[in-house]
């Protein structure tokens, strides 16, 4: 639905979400440019980064909206989430509160968001062992229970990060004519190799 | 850089930073990034031409200097601070005119720039803060911070969390003493006005103020003035109600004044909020590089919030003919960012956001605010009961 093809070339667009501090930007800036920053800039409104993946027969560009965190920023997700493809929603493993907040988010996409749309929950800075309130368990289950699929992820030492994109890459629906592209447009050039991604911030 | 100095002494870096701004021999190469740092110790990234623009702009700065000094000279100190017109009849006629001259003088040198050494005094006066402050006890702002030191409430939490991640890296901002600075002027605030509390962004913005300003209180009365009387109400509160009426206001006006963008990007269904918003939450701290953005907070602090609306239409209408051609959600963002990020010459912005735009007056503004409050209450509270009728299911 809100991903389209054209010949092998899947365009898609894929949301973070989740509380502040959470990760999200870390999360994007590991697998846009491999990078991690201890302290990441807060994000005011969003920011748009772009990477190409190449999945088993297709590329798939993700076209990635890094939403702000901080509850008053809600209000604008809406005009993020509409017409995505997919969403990864995000929390701290060590802070419950933001799990808490992931679990509305869950709530909302389910109710606002495009049926199709392919969900992940990720429970990041899993470097942080000692330092977890959340278990992965808690986690699973409540994944499970929303048909999320789930993974602990650490954008500081890069576990999971990759994976998360590339489970996501290969649920998204294809070969399904478009109905309506929301928000999308059909590509005909080749995709740019898979690790040359423009950037923003 | 600043790190020892209790107070920050922009003269005194100015001429420190000139020998880092000649660009190595080998970084002369054509298109070869170089990293250097801007006026407010900002670390940017550009290629040679825009360390020499930078430089052009560095010898402008100095020239508005002058023209500043020249007019103090033969106009008396201070003169901008008495160009209030219409105040009092007993004002005879000749008075009035010159007054009324000065005032016409003023906002023309306002529009070409303050000289950063005279920022915080004509800043503290023209934006009203001078006045907000005077207005309490002089103590004011020693009693709060010294009132709340100790408190821990959700916004300090937030704004704890936010300092190391308020422009990381700036050779000031990112020490102990710029984050405690940061951290005394915000929280002081969000216990002034505990309906706006702490909003990100407003820690760009507070840091942006604390390098102008030099000193905290100063800091600190320009925050008020520029949340309580200078932008829209209700820009920052709970959920950004103002925020989203300058939206709708802003979409409105690029309809007017940038048709034919409007009409492409509407094509390509983005909506230009996507990279507005922060635009007008951080007063562009976050998109243009420091001496661009102070130059725009010039004539804000002046002229109002309008300005917001005249900078972020010539972003726009300056690279109208490479929006026309774009395709593609990535690349209208990719034109817009790289726009900001190398808009190092204010006046290149300046002049488009001031001649080619087309007046717009603060009443106009206001009246389009107006228009678009009841539709923006409307969808927020819906949003609001969606939200809530969720919770109820959950249960
Ligand atoms: N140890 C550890 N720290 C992390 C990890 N991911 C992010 N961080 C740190 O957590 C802080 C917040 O990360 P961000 O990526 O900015 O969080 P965010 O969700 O984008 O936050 P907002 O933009 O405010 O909504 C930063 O200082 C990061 O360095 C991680 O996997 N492990
Ligand atoms: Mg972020």
């Amino acid at each position: 639905m809100a991903a389209t093809a054209g010949h092998n070339n899947l365009n898609a667009k894929l949301v973070l979400l989740g509380d502040m501090g959470a990760g999200k930007s870390s999360l994007v800036l590991r697998f846009v440019k491999g990078q991690f920053l201890e302290f990441q800039e807060s994000t005011i409104g969003a920011a748009f980064f772009s990477q190409t993946l190449a999945v088993n027969d297709a590329t798939v560009k993700f076209e990635i909206w890094d939403t702000a965190g901080q509850e008053r920023y809600h209000s604008l997700a809406p005009m993020y989430y509409r017409g995505a493809a997919a969403a990864i929603i995000v929390y701290d493993i060590t802070n419950a509160d933001s799990f808490t907040r992931a679990k509305k988010w869950v709530q909302e996409l389910q109710k606002q968001g495009n049926p199709n749309m392919v969900v992940a929950l990720a429970g990041n800075k899993a470097d942080l062992e000692d330092k977890r309130k959340v278990t992965a368990e808690e986690a699973r289950v409540y994944a499970e229970e929303n048909g999320l699929f789930f993974m602990e992820t650490s954008a500081k030492t890069a576990a999971n990060v990759n994976d998360v994109f590339y489970e996501i890459a290969k649920r998204l629906p294809r070969a399904q004519p478009a109905q309506k592209p929301a928000g999308m447009v059909l590509v005909d050039r080749p995709a740019e190799g898979s690790r040359a991604a423009s950037c923003c911030s | 850089m600043y790190g020892t100095k209790s107070k920050i002494d922009l003269a005194f870096e100015y001429q420190t930073q000139a020998a880092i701004l000649r660009p190595s021999i080998h970084s002369r190469r054509a298109n070869l990034t170089v990293k250097f740092q801007d006026l407010y110790g900002f670390t940017v990234e550009g290629n040679v031409d825009d360390v020499n623009v930078l430089n052009e702009v560095r010898e402008k700065v100095r020239q508005q200097g002058r023209v500043w000094w020249a007019l103090e000279a033969s106009k008396g100190a201070n003169w901008y601070l008495h160009t209030t017109i219409g105040q009092g009849s007993a004002l005879t006629s000749s008075l009035k005119f010159s007054a009324l001259a000065n005032a016409i003088t003023l906002k023309k040198l306002i529009r070409k720039g303050i000289p950063p050494v005279l920022r915080p005094k004509v800043w503290f006066s023209l934006s009203g803060a001078a006045k907000k402050k005077s207005t309490v006890p002089e103590s004011y702002y020693d009693d709060l911070t010294k009132a709340v030191e100790g408190k821990v409430t959700p916004a300090t939490r937030q704004i704890d969390h936010d300092l190391p991640r308020t422009f990381p890296g700036h050779p000031w901002l990112d020490t102990p003493e710029g984050h405690a600075a940061l951290r005394r002027v915000l929280v002081a605030y969000s216990f002034r006005d505990s309906d706006v509390g702490y909003c990100q962004g407003l820690n760009y913005v507070a840091a942006l103020l604390l390098l102008v300003m030099k000193t905290e209180e100063d800091a600190f009365w320009m925050l008020a003035v520029l949340l309580e009387n200078v932008l829209v109400n209700d820009c920052y509160t709970n959920n950004l109600s103002g925020c989203h009426v300058e939206q709708r206001v802003f979409k409105d006006l690029l309809a007017k004044k940038c048709q034919r963008i409007a009409t492409h990007l509407e094509a390509l269904e983005f909506d230009v909020s996507l990279v507005t918003t922060e635009w007008f939450l951080c007063l562009f701290s976050k998109s243009l590089p420091s001496e661009t953005t102070l130059r725009v907070w010039d004539v804000i602090f002046y002229e109002g919030a309008k300005v917001i609306f005249n900078v972020a239409l010539a972003i726009f209408k300056m690279k109208e003919d490479e929006l026309l051609v774009t395709h593609h959600v990535g690349e209208i963002i990719n034109v817009l960012q790289i726009t900001t990020h190398q808009l190092f010459d204010p006046d290149d912005l300046l002049t488009v956001a001031f001649d080619k735009i087309g007046s717009m007056t603060t009443n106009t503004i206001s009246k389009q605010r107006k228009k678009q409050e009841p539709e923006v209450m409307k969808e927020l509270d819906q949003r609001i009961r969606r939200l809530n009728s969720l919770k109820m299911e959950g249960k």
